[in-house]
């Protein structure tokens, strides 16, 4: 393997000091993933989570989440991290997918995938249980109707319905990780007989 | 002091909220409908949550929502704003529950004064004057009779439930009386699903009085004067200002102790205002107790040089009232015009995109906004627009500076009321401050001026 890609995979710096990560700590999951012929790779410690994706066909920037930060206003300095913008003005300027709309919704429309989107506002689990099996993965198909995940809200388990038939190509969401109304979750390539 | 608070509300006031969080060092969270996307409270929160979609029922109304909302970015208290969930008992209890401070008084506090005979015998108890009246619900027509005989009339008939005008008959002589009295059970039912309502006396050309108090979890209540709010069209507000021109400083100091001393009784804490009923001879009656901070709050804060919403937040972490307002004075005049995307004749509302929007400025002039050029009025919320406050070293330079503020803001592409205020603010009755709650009646299409 060479020791520098060609390619570097993309990461954005947290701006966010309380966020934790320092530049040398990205360095070396760069270099673990190059040492291991990664293509992606993710990492979460104490409410910071990267994810490292080495540019192919359809991706964009990748970003490194704070575990809670929820978009940014426009008239924030401009140093703050491109992935999590909410603004349309930072949108078009720093050409990063807002909250809502996160990385490959774009490629979504243009294969025309249905897109599940979250009806509530909560915390996204892919398993009825801790330790049980997740209701979907990549590549199951699935009815109208049929279970894909867990969104809890005020201690409430809440079961969110497919709202289409087909096949899961991509799941935006990780485990655990909060989301807001209309949050893209699952795209379904969707069937001609359901 | 909070790390992180959530505001649960939209527009100016959202806006307002994260000022004073600014201010104070604390993060905010904005939570929008998908109406609100490009708003300038969520562009300037430190994080923003979409909750639902434009409707207010589904949205800022949706309580799971906004919890959740809370919950995820885990923040200490959230602030309610007004209207919306400001005054939801319910609200300020599942906060409780959440381990979330609200900041605003106890659910106990809200829920005695939102049914409002309740609020008038608490704070009669207290030896706050009320209006003549039943002590609670009508229960039939024998009854209304019977306490017709002892308030006399001209009386008005109101629903328990309500507010806003709505389920309320005035009634003149005793004819009128049980046709009224059915009449308003059947409107109370409709709008708020509790057909139930009481009789008070009725005064003819009374003054809207209504006082700003602050009180801390310590059990200290002040208040913080008085703001004149008569010029109303349908009972809602259109200007407001302080001091009312037709209350005395001896009035003025008695009936704010009175206020506050009732309101230490009942261990309220966090910003309320009371509205009165003020009567030619200057006697107040206490009407109803609002448990938020209101929309015209920045008068008071131009006179008094307190920041209310700060007070507010402060108060809700602890702090004591001598610390927060260690020295309390009244400087000068100020008046408010709320301007609404409305027709200044037909009230109709007026939604769709501003074109221009130029606030006015210089000496002693406040706009409270969360509009801008090119910004789109979505059609799903009130028409407030922007809050034009201003401040003078009495009433002459208040009025004189109205008019020039009002004359300098220019709004293009949607209808508003400025051009009713220059009105009012050109009228020698109301320069003279020989007005009451009828006096808008005068710049009303005829039709519009019959409804009561």
């Amino acid at each position: 393997m060479a020791k520098k890609p060609k390619q570097p995979a993309n990461a954005a710096v947290p701006a966010q000091p309380s966020a934790g990560a320092d530049l040398s700590h990205l360095e070396r999951m760069l270099a673990f993933m190059e040492q291991h012929g990664l293509e992606e790779f993710e990492y979460e410690h104490a409410g910071l989570r990267v994810r490292l994706r080495k540019p192919s066909a359809n991706t964009h920037h990748t970003s490194a989440l704070p575990a809670r930060a929820f978009g940014m206003g426009a008239m924030t300095p401009p140093e703050i991290l491109v992935g999590g913008s909410a603004s349309p003005a930072a949108e078009a300027a720093a050409g990063a997918p807002s909250r809502s709309e996160p990385t490959g919704t774009a490629a979504a429309d243009a294969e025309d995938l249905h897109v599940v989107k979250s009806p509530i506002v909560g915390t996204f689990y892919e398993c009825p249980s801790p330790g049980t099996a997740a209701f979907v993965k990549v590549g199951d198909q699935v009815t109208s109707g049929q279970v894909l995940c867990i969104i809890e809200a005020m201690k409430l388990m809440n079961e969110i319905e497919s709202d289409a038939a087909g096949e899961i190509v991509r799941r935006y969401i990780e485990n655990g990780q909060p989301v807001e109304y209309g949050e893209s979750l699952f795209a379904i390539r969707t069937s001609r007989k359901k | 002091m909070f790390r992180k608070v959530l505001v649960a509300n939209r527009g100016e006031i959202a806006l307002r909220v994260i000022c004073a969080c600014k201010e104070l060092g604390i993060q905010t969270v904005a939570v929008y409908s998908e109406a609100d996307r490009n708003s300038l409270h969520v562009r300037f929160a430190d994080e923003a949550i979409c909750i639902g979609p434009p409707r207010s029922k589904d949205s800022y109304l949706n309580i799971p929502q906004v919890i959740s909302a809370a919950e995820i970015t885990d923040v200490d208290a959230i602030h309610p704003g007004y209207g919306f969930l400001s005054e939801n008992a319910n609200f300020a209890e599942v906060c409780e529950a959440s381990q979330i401070t609200f900041i605003g008084p106890t659910s106990e506090s809200i829920r005695m004064m939102g049914e409002k005979d309740r609020a008038r015998r608490e704070m009669a108890k207290a030896g706050v004057p009320i209006m003549p009246g039943t002590d609670g619900a009508v229960a039939d027509e024998d009854t209304a009779v019977r306490a017709a005989g002892e308030i006399g009339y001209p009386l008005i008939i109101k629903a328990v439930a309500g507010g806003g005008g709505r389920g309320m008959r005035i009634v003149r002589s005793r004819a009128e009386l049980s046709p009224a009295f059915q009449a308003a059970r059947h409107e109370a039912q409709q709008a708020f699903g509790i057909p139930d309502v009481y009789m008070e006396r009725f005064i003819e050309r009374p003054r809207h009085i209504e006082f700003q108090v602050l009180g801390d979890t310590h059990g200290k209540v002040i208040h913080l004067g008085e703001r004149e709010c008569s010029i109303q069209r349908r009972h809602q507000k259109l200007l407001e200002e302080s001091p009312s021109p037709a209350v005395s400083a001896g009035r003025r100091e008695e009936m704010g102790a009175r206020i506050a001393h009732a309101l230490e009784q009942i261990a309220y804490s966090n910003a309320g205002t009371v509205e009165l009923l003020m009567d030619d001879a200057g006697d107040f009656y206490f009407i109803e107790m609002n448990t938020r901070i209101q929309v015209e709050h920045p008068v008071t804060e131009m006179i008094t040089g307190v920041d209310l919403v700060k007070s507010q937040i402060r108060v809700a972490a602890g702090d004591r009232l001598d610390e927060i307002i260690p020295n309390l004075e009244f400087r000068g005049h100020a008046i408010e015009c709320r301007v609404n995307a409305e027709d200044p004749e037909t009230f109709t509302p007026s939604a769709g995109r501003v074109t221009t929007f130029h606030t006015p400025g210089s000496t002693g002039v406040r706009v409270d906004t969360a509009m801008h050029s090119d910004a789109f009025i979505p059609p799903y919320y009130d028409s407030l627009i922007a809050k034009l406050v201003v401040h003078g070293r009495d009433r002459e330079e208040a009025l004189s500076r109205m008019r020039r503020a009002l004359e300098m803001f220019i709004v293009e592409g949607v209808k508003t009321t400025i051009p009713l205020h220059r009105k009012i603010l050109a009228d020698p009755d109301f320069a003279a401050g020989n007005f009451d709650t009828h006096f808008l009646e005068r710049y009303l299409p005829a039709l519009q001026a019959a409804a009561k």
